[in-house]
């Protein structure tokens, strides 16, 4: 992984080197497991139940997008995504949680992009 | 779910870490980072949610050293794996740690309610998780292999028990032995007085309340009967002719001087048999009708031990040759007996006696049928 990734990577709120180290300094498996999360489904899946009102399905993308982030030390994201989360655990604040989905998809894009560039 | 191509590898020490960790998530990236953490050092699989999860341990526990369960997941939840586990006990055997970004406080108190070992925050830290898996799996791994040893070591101790009492029994049997021995008695008498008191004790009403380990100790007890004729001088003992009734005064104090000797041998003392043995030696020639000695007991006043022991001594008297007598055949020597002719005994003890007999004939005789 050259010097020029690792900066798109980081500029987007990836730690690179926290996420290496929690992969045992693989970066082939961080570059795989990145990849992996450009097809992951939970960003759909919490977007539709949204705007379906399903609550709990909300929940559990949100919870699991949440899990995904943290394991690849996407800070930015991960802090907005557990926001997500507090706001539909429990009863739930399905409103607030609906007016925060633009800016938790547009961090989402961000660090897709930086990403898709990265691995290119 | 899109499962990764087989992920089941065996570490570099396999043999040292044999048993597979289980990761449980129902997301791939997760997975992967837990399987990448540990495949180095254990084999590991996955499983995507619960159920699939619970399918692998049903299907076979014991391959499975750890579980790492996520909490949300589709299907059936970490939660209600682990209630599942716990319902079965089995969260005792295996090491179950949540790994969860899940962090209510609720549901982590009762995962350990439920016998989760630990609890481990998502995004992990690799060597926190490494540590503090590891040492619990080294946790149950030691808990399990000391189990074993105490088992064996139980065993063992259970072994050289059952050694020593042999010797036990061994020994006192030698020592009676040795006694009769002097008054020209066959080695066997002791041997069969043994084996009579413990076929009447375990076939007989006679032996009803005493547990097992009692009608042991009674046997052992019944062997040394006669101890106190070492205390009888050989003139008296070993006489040809009749004793005079200040010989035969002497000759009766081998009851008295057999609790003596008993009550005299430390080890002897302590030995649970002792307040038998000591009955026995003392009390084995009284009679049902207080005419025997030494303390011319009367009916129930001799225990039923003293009397077993006392028919059981007479009927093999009766039965075996000695140097100074012939076998009386079997129906001569069980109508001496019911005729009071060599004793008064408990009509009780004799209606029990001659019911057994025929198989104490057989048994500790070695003679089949009837009246031989």
């Amino acid at each position: 992984m050259t010097d020029g990734t690792k900066a798109a990577l980081t500029g987007a709120g990836i730690q690179v080197d926290e996420a290496l180290e929690r992969l045992m300094g693989s970066e082939a498996l961080l570059e795989r497991l990145l990849g992996k999360f450009l097809e992951d489904r939970n960003l759909a899946e919490l977007t539709v139940a949204l705007a379906e009102d399903r609550r709990e399905d909300a929940f559990r993308a949100a919870h699991t997008l949440k899990g995904v982030c943290g394991n690849l030390s996407m800070t930015r994201l991960e802090a907005l995504v557990s926001q997500m989360v507090e706001l539909l655990r429990g009863e739930g604040e399905l409103a607030a949680a609906q007016a925060l989905l633009p800016e938790v998809t547009e961090a989402c894009r961000e660090v897709r992009e930086a990403i898709s560039g990265a691995l290119s | 779910m899109g499962k990764e191509p087989t992920m089941v590898r065996r570490g570099q020490d396999g043999a040292e870490r044999a048993g597979t960790i289980l990761v449980v998530d129902d997301n791939e990236i997760n997975r992967a980072v837990l399987v990448n953490l540990f495949s180095g050092t254990y084999q590991v699989e996955e499983a995507g949610d619960g159920r699939e999860a619970l399918d692998k341990l049903l299907a076979d526990r014991d391959a499975y050293c750890a579980v790492l369960l996520d909490v949300v997941m589709p299907v059936m939840d970490g939660m209600e794996v682990l209630e599942e586990l716990f319902r079965r006990g089995w969260t005792r055997e295996l090491a179950v740690f949540l790994i969860t970004a899940e962090s209510a406080n609720s549901t982590l108190r009762r995962a350990y309610e439920l016998g989760v070992m630990d609890v481990i925050s998502k995004p992990v830290v690799p060597y926190i998780v490494e540590r503090r898996i590891d040492s619990v799996i080294e946790l149950f791994r030691a808990r399990r292999r000391l189990r074993q040893r105490v088992e064996e070591q139980q065993s063992e101790i259970l072994r050289q028990a059952g050694q020593i009492i042999e010797l036990n029994m061994g020994m006192i049997e030698a020592l009676s032995t040795a006694i009769e021995f002097r008054s020209g008695e066959s080695g066997s008498h002791v041997r069969r007085i043994h084996d009579i008191t413990r076929y009447l004790l375990e076939h007989t009403e006679l032996g009803a309340g005493f547990s097992q380990e009692e009608i042991t100790q009674i046997s052992l007890a019944a062997i040394m009967h006669d101890v106190g004729k070492i205390a009888i001088p050989d003139a008296i003992l070993n006489k040809p002719g009749r004793l005079t009734p200040e010989e035969y005064e002497i000759m009766k104090t081998h009851t008295v001087q057999g609790g003596v000797l008993l009550e005299k041998i430390p080890q002897m003392r302590d030995h649970a048999a002792f307040r038998y043995a000591y009955d026995i030696a003392l009390h084995h020639h009284e009679r049902w009708d207080g005419r025997g000695y030494p303390h011319g007991l009367k009916g129930d006043e001799i225990s039923i031990w003293s009397q077993i022991v006392s028919i059981a001594d007479v009927y093999d008297a009766l039965v075996s040759s000695r140097v100074y007598k012939k076998a009386f055949p079997i129906d001569q020597a069980l109508a001496m007996i019911q005729n009071g002719e060599c004793g008064i005994f408990n009509p009780r003890l004799v209606a029990c006696f001659l019911e057994a007999e025929p198989g104490i004939r057989r048994q500790i005789y070695g003679v089949e049928g009837e009246g031989t």
